[in-house]
């Protein structure tokens, strides 16, 4: 499986790319939503999308929509990953589209708990 | 006249304290500064603007040592081996989920800016002032985090 992780943060994407890495994802990479949005274009095709909501150029949430409106990505599986968290944020994320909404700062196994729920871990992450 | 709410000083440190504690790991922990650093803290500081129904700027200044140290451990990298450009990306994210936290505690909607990092000192602007400052101390390093809202109507300086 691909995991697409899009934020602006290199220490952040550093972060994901190693607790999804465990789990047994290859990983690209992407600073912002437009260059995510450039991938998806050129022919990447992740099966989840690791996204931040502030992030320069275009935010995550942007991203989550102009997806969603394209049904060449209708099975892309699309995770917030955000320090954004208040209840009307979460609300709109997810009624956009997102899947699922993980705040900041999060443990590996929170991810590894959402990744479960949405039936895409395949490899506990080692203690 | 507007009121100015800040967040409590148990609020931020608590914050702190779990951000902290999830990117360094929990063998060492943070505690609040016995003798906290009476002046500026020399290394460098991380600041995000919060916009909206509460506005505040939040500030994080820590010493050179531990800035090396936490950026270290976020990118998964020997201290000594991380440059400039990788302090300026790890110190961004601290403030961001600290700052994004600490907004979290106060009434919204409000939106947090992209984060600001520099070498020494961040000067705010005019209209804000100082309202909870929190000195703590994680392996012997002084780390500070400054919370500065809108001054009072009427207060000027």
């Amino acid at each position: 499986m691909h995991a697409l992780i899009i934020d602006d943060s290199r220490t952040m994407r550093s972060i994901l790319r190693r607790i999804v890495t465990e789990l047994g994802f290859e990983t690209s990479e992407a600073g912002n939503g437009q260059e995510a949005l450039d991938l998806l274009e050129g022919g990447l095709q992740p099966e989840l999308c690791l996204i931040d909501w502030n992030m320069p150029l275009m935010d995550g949430y942007t991203f989550v929509t102009r997806v969603r409106a394209d049904p060449r990505w209708r099975n892309l599986t699309l995770m917030m990953v955000t320090t954004e968290s208040e209840h009307g944020q979460i609300v709109r994320a997810l009624a956009a589209g997102a899947h699922e909404y993980v705040i900041k700062p999060f443990t590996p196994d929170a991810i590894v708990e959402k990744l479960e729920l949405l039936g895409l871990a395949v490899k506990e992450v080692p203690a | 006249m507007i009121a100015v709410e800040e967040p409590s000083l148990d609020d931020v440190y608590a914050v702190v304290e779990e951000v902290w504690t999830t990117f360094l790991g929990s063998d060492e922990p943070i505690l609040p500064a016995f003798e906290p650093q009476p002046g500026p803290i020399e290394g460098w500081t991380a600041a995000v603007t919060v916009t909206g129904a509460w506005e505040a700027m939040v500030l994080v200044t820590l010493g050179d040592r531990l800035s090396r140290t936490m950026t270290g451990r976020m990118l998964g990298i020997a201290d000594d081996e991380s440059s400039s450009e990788d302090l300026t990306d790890a110190l961004g994210e601290l403030v961001n989920v600290i700052g994004g936290n600490v907004k979290s505690l106060m009434a919204g909607p409000s939106t947090l800016s992209l984060p600001l990092v520099a070498q020494g000192a961040i000067s705010t602007t005019s209209h804000l002032e100082e309202a909870c400052r929190v000195d703590l101390t994680w392996s012997g390093d002084p780390l500070r985090v400054t919370v500065c809202v809108p001054r009072a109507e009427g207060e000027h300086r």
